[in-house]
């Protein structure tokens, strides 16, 4: 293939590489609708797409603000867990006993389901904000903590002895080799982490009788079966994840541009 | 009075070394001496397992001797690694991924800067020598956009770029294709004989051995230790030309029979 036409098939895998989601996303929206009118379903039971569309076209600040409050929310657990699992990762991986320790305790909180000691940590620490960081933290820890000790620990041996033979400090492995090498498996984290932090921060507002967020703006659709607010703030929930991941993507890709995942395909 | 430098750089007397494996101790060496003048090139070669990787790790103060004497420079093993007395290059080039090839070329200079006793070379002089290698338009590419025989020459200029007077490669070329071998082993030779350092040279490659090196230091197993040192007596600077030649040929054999009696 010539350089022209090297160029003209990229600029295509390019467009097709944007498209593609578009494309699906359109069609997945499509066949609601159509599912929606076909068998006349009431707007109670499943508003169509459009519908929903409409609806937070006219009240745009009543999602905007609800979807700032719980992206804040999510955005604060989802540093906190990643320094926190990120320092609690450095000490499991300089010590094999501390691993074989901590291991346990972070699979603990990871398998009980967060739904069912939420209610427990808003009576301990209390109603508002607290409840809520606290529970986000913990669903987004162990992503974080299991892909920053396999990060840090799977370094290339022959790296490391290179490093030895010029008596680099441990201080100075963990900058120089083991911090950068981790990086791809915590962005790998991170991208998990994203959805649990919507879920810790929904699940928080639930349970912590805030004010706003759109986890309160569901609950009330709920308990009024106001469909299209429910389905609206449903909907701003997955808009604001798409971007914290696209947004995460173009970090990943300026920060990684070094590692073999970034290779086009 | 300053005490003048002795020529004996490296010496290793009585060495052992002995690992516990899951059916007991194994000894990797036993009784091992060697010694290695100052800007002498030596090659260790032997069959897999007769500890000659194992040794180059006791000389560059990365493992202990359980038994002998090693001595670098007159002083001990590891004090000499604190020194930043080794040019490490290991079997694979060990480069950090994410760095592009002038700063990993850099990377041994810049960890624990300053503990040298030696000169290292610039930023500027490291980019000369990576030109001089032939990766001048490669400056800021980062390893997976190079080909083996790059990422080792990489390798070569990091270990020469610290200006460590003692260079300890560990079957450096052991991975890559003959035609690029042949050629790294000259680029080896061109870039040492500036220099003038003190290269221990772990090879399977009896060849390699030979045109590479002042001695080859043969090695056999089980325990490991050194059953012959031949001495080779082609001029320098080496060639190409002279592994036609009828000496080669003798030394080649020579440490052949040597390599053959120490495995039967």
């Amino acid at each position: 293939m010539n350089s022209v036409g090297a160029r003209t098939a990229a600029r295509t895998s390019a467009v097709l590489r944007w498209l593609a989601p578009v494309v699906g996303i359109a069609a997945f929206l499509g066949v609601w609708e159509l599912f929606v009118r076909v068998f006349d379903i009431p707007e109670f039971e499943l508003p169509a797409p459009s519908a929903i569309l409409a609806n937070m076209r006219d009240d745009p600040g009543f999602y905007l603000r609800n979807t700032w409050v719980t992206f804040r929310e999510a955005a604060l657990g989802f540093t906190v867990a990643a320094v926190l699992a990120l320092v609690v990762a450095t000490v499991a991986a300089a010590s094999p006993f501390l691993e074989r320790a901590l291991e346990p305790l972070v699979v603990l909180f990871q398998v009980t389901p967060i739904i069912a000691y939420a209610p427990a940590i808003v009576l301990w620490v209390g109603t508002g904000f607290r409840p809520i960081l606290i529970i986000t933290v913990i669903v987004c820890f162990a992503p974080f903590f299991f892909n920053g000790v396999t990060g840090l620990l799977s370094v290339d041996p022959a790296a490391l002895e290179l490093l030895r033979s010029v008596d680099a400090s441990p201080r100075e492995v963990f900058w120089r080799l083991r911090l950068p090498n981790a990086l791809p498996y915590l962005f790998a984290a991170a991208r998990i982490a994203v959805g649990l932090a919507l879920v810790g921060a929904v699940l928080g507002e639930f349970f912590a009788l805030v004010p706003s967020g759109l986890g309160v703006a569901i609950k009330k659709a709920q308990a009024f079966t106001d469909t299209l607010q429910l389905w609206g703030s449903i909907f701003s929930l997955a808009l604001l994840g798409s971007v914290i991941i696209l947004l995460l993507g173009v970090l990943e890709r300026n920060l990684l541009r070094w590692h073999a995942s970034q290779t086009l395909r | 009075m300053s005490v003048p430098p002795t020529s004996t750089l490296v010496r290793c007397r009585g060495v052992g070394k002995a690992f516990a494996g899951r059916s007991g101790t194994v000894s990797a060496l036993a009784g091992v001496d060697l010694e290695v003048e100052r800007g002498e090139f030596v090659s260790l070669i032997g069959p897999s397992g007769c500890g000659k990787s194992t040794l180059l790790r006791i000389v560059g103060g990365l493992v202990p001797a359980d038994e002998g004497e090693v001595l670098v420079d007159g002083g001990d093993p590891r004090a000499a690694r604190t020194g930043k007395q080794f040019g490490w290059v290991p079997q694979t080039p060990a480069l950090l991924p994410w760095s592009t090839v002038r700063r990993n070329a850099r990377l041994l200079t810049k960890v624990n800067r300053g503990r040298e006793a030696h000169a290292v070379l610039g930023e500027d002089e490291t980019v000369d020598l990576l030109r001089q290698v032939g990766l001048g338009d490669f400056l800021d590419a980062y390893p997976r956009e190079l080909s083996g025989g790059m990422q080792q020459r990489v390798a070569l200029v990091r270990a020469f770029a610290l200006g460590a007077p003692i260079l300890l490669m560990d079957e450096p070329f052991a991975a890559l294709d003959e035609i690029t071998r042949d050629e790294m082993r000259y680029l080896l030779l061109r870039l040492w004989e500036h220099t003038g350092a003190t290269v221990l040279f772990v090879t399977h490659s009896l060849a390699e051995a030979v045109i590479l090196s002042d001695r080859v230091a043969v090695m056999a197993a089980r325990p490991g230790r050194i059953v012959d040192v031949e001495e080779v007596h082609l001029p320098r600077p080496r060639s190409t030309d002279q592994e036609d030649s009828v000496e080669f040929l003798h030394h080649v054999h020579r440490v052949r029979r040597v390599l053959q009696e120490g495995m039967s």
